[in-house]
């Protein structure tokens, strides 16, 4: 809708499927903006688990949609993060940037967020054998 | 089989990706394009013609500036005058106050003509910053005046076609009350008729009537074989001397003959009397080699007269002549306008004259005695007669009467042709009884 909305202030600067994008983002960092509740997890720089989570579980196996409930039950931070870190492909730097926070805190929260996700797969996993 | 949970994700958010076609995006591109352009001929367009509005709105504004420098600071108290007072009424008028700063003053609005009310209106309407400040007009913006011109015209308009369509109304309403007259009159008339039907018993009017006139001459000199001189009575002799007419008294009875509603006609007998005096003569003891050949002197009379004072005596006298006629009228007369009460009527007609009285008296401040008489006064004449008759209904049987009348004399004199002939006007009253 917003991007209907502001088609006129397409610039014609670079593609406009690129610009569709960062309308998109843009909208739904402003409404996490308003929810000023959200409060992220700062941890220490020692204590960030390194970057990697492996799962053992086969492709196939697993569903979008069971993905996609799985993150939206995230809480909304982690949710955040993870979404602009690996769907969206932003860097720490840009989202520290973007949302106004620590590299580390970027870190630490995509990090729970994997943490979490890899526990609900396990879990799911676990009930279907 | 490990996986990395990231990549877990983004494999499977890929699978499920749908991607618009490759053509798409140049073709929405190619779209947008056109928008911008078609954007960019609305914004010039817009631009344009709001330029054009501009100049028009800075033109007028010139031209009024030229056409009406002393308006400019006219006070709120100049007037915004229309016509008729029912106006006030109207809502419309009120409009004119949704103006801000600008007041117009209800009370007295214009009787004249639309175009010109307008701009009498236009010249009469001033900010009120204008009129409380006393500051020049220029010191506001310029759109700001713009603006306010535009308002104030458009109520200029609407008022100019508010008073267009009062004086429809009332072109309407003048139409409507001339035709209701016209009816009324009808009615009138045909009220009248039948009221003369009923009065047909008293359709006679006998009026007494008494009433005073002067007598004149329409020439004061004419030529004769060369000679100019004034057209005397009673003698040629006296030609070279000032003569005049003199008040004298008529009297008489009418009787009126209402034949219609309208024309009525009249007769009667009239005692009516023509006074000239013929000054500067001087009494001679000698007899003139000229003598008056138009005076007839009595038996015994030896004065004699003459133009220039004599060697004895040098008395002056003058000549006092009276003419009386027994008149008698045929006129008609037309009612023009009136009431039951009140009539007026339009006089017309002739009068057959016999001599009644010829006498020539000569006057001093010693004396007044009848000498003769005019030989040249003719015994029958005729008299045209024109006039405007008033009548005032007391009652039934009795009306009060009263008329000026203008005489044109003929065949008067045997010296004379009608050209010179005397004229007589007079007013007489009576009051008439109807039967």
């Amino acid at each position: 809708m917003v991007i209907f909305k502001d088609i006129k202030k397409f610039k014609h600067k670079g593609s406009f499927e690129g610009w569709a994008k960062r309308v998109t983002v843009n909208v739904a960092l402003q409404k996490f903006r308003k929810k000023s509740s959200i409060r992220f997890d700062d941890l220490e720089e020692s204590k960030i688990p390194e970057e990697k989570v492996f799962i053992d579980i086969e492709e196939k196996d697993i569903s979008l949609n069971f993905l996609l409930s799985l993150i939206h039950k995230l809480p909304p931070q982690y949710q955040l993060i993870f979404n602009l870190y690996v769907l969206d492909e932003y860097s720490h730097k840009e989202i520290s940037e973007i949302l106004d926070i620590s590299i580390g805190t970027s870190k630490s929260n995509l990090s729970r967020a994997r943490q979490l996700l890899k526990k609900e797969i396990n879990t799911m996993k676990k009930l279907q054998l | 089989m490990s996986k990395d949970i990231d990549k877990l994700f983004k494999d499977k958010f890929k699978e499920s990706k749908t991607t618009a076609p490759t053509e798409a995006w140049p073709v929405i591109q190619a779209k947008l394009k056109m928008r911008r352009i078609n954007r960019l001929i609305y914004t010039f367009s817009v631009l344009g013609f709001l330029g054009l509005i501009s100049f028009m709105l800075f033109s007028t504004q010139t031209e009024k500036t030229l056409s009406k420098p002393l308006q400019k600071n006219t006070s709120l108290k100049n007037e915004v005058i229309l016509k008729g007072k029912g106006v006030n009424d109207v809502n419309d008028v009120n409009d004119v106050n949704d103006v801000n700063d600008v007041n117009v003053n209800k009370d007295k609005l214009p009787v004249s003509k639309p175009q010109e009310d307008s701009k009498k209106l236009y010249a009469t309407i001033t900010t009120e910053k204008e009129s409380k400040n006393n500051m020049p007009l220029e010191k506001n913006s310029f759109f700001e005046e713009k603006f306010k011109d535009t308002v104030i015209e458009k109520q200029v308009k609407r008022i100019d076609s508010l008073v267009n369509s009062l004086d429809h109304l009332v072109d309407h309403l003048k139409d409507d009350l001339k035709k209701e007259k016209k009816k009324l009159i009808k009615k009138k008339d045909s009220i009248d008729v039948v009221n003369f039907n009923k009065e047909k018993r008293r359709r006679w009017n006998v009026i007494p009537v008494f009433g005073i006139s002067n007598s004149g001459r329409l020439s004061d000199n004419v030529t004769t074989l060369g000679t100019t001189r004034a057209v005397t009575y009673p003698d040629k002799y006296f030609d070279d001397n000032k003569s005049s007419g003199l008040i004298a008294s008529t009297y008489g009875f009418n009787v009126v003959f209402r034949a219609t509603n309208r024309i009525s006609i009249q007769t009667g007998i009239f005692s009516k009397e023509l006074r000239f005096l013929t000054e500067g003569l001087f009494l001679s003891e000698f007899i003139p080699d000229v003598n008056p050949t138009n005076i007839i002197y009595n038996p015994g009379v030896e004065v004699r007269f003459s133009n220039t004072p004599d060697i004895v005596s040098s008395e002056s006298v003058s000549l006092s002549q009276s003419i009386v006629y027994m008149e008698m009228p045929f006129e008609l007369k037309y009612r023009m306008f009136g009431s039951s009460k009140f009539n007026t009527n339009l006089i017309g007609g002739f009068s057959f004259l016999y001599l009644n009285k010829n006498e020539i008296r000569a006057k001093s401040n010693l004396l007044s005695r009848e000498i003769g008489k005019a030989s040249n006064v003719l015994t029958t004449s005729t008299t045209l007669n024109i006039g405007l008759d008033v009548e005032y209904h007391l009652s039934n049987r009795w009306v009060l009467n009263s008329a000026v009348m203008y005489k044109k004399h003929y065949n008067t004199y045997e010296d004379y042709n009608n050209e010179y002939s005397p004229y007589n006007v007079g007013m007489h009253v009576g009051i008439g009884y109807k039967f």
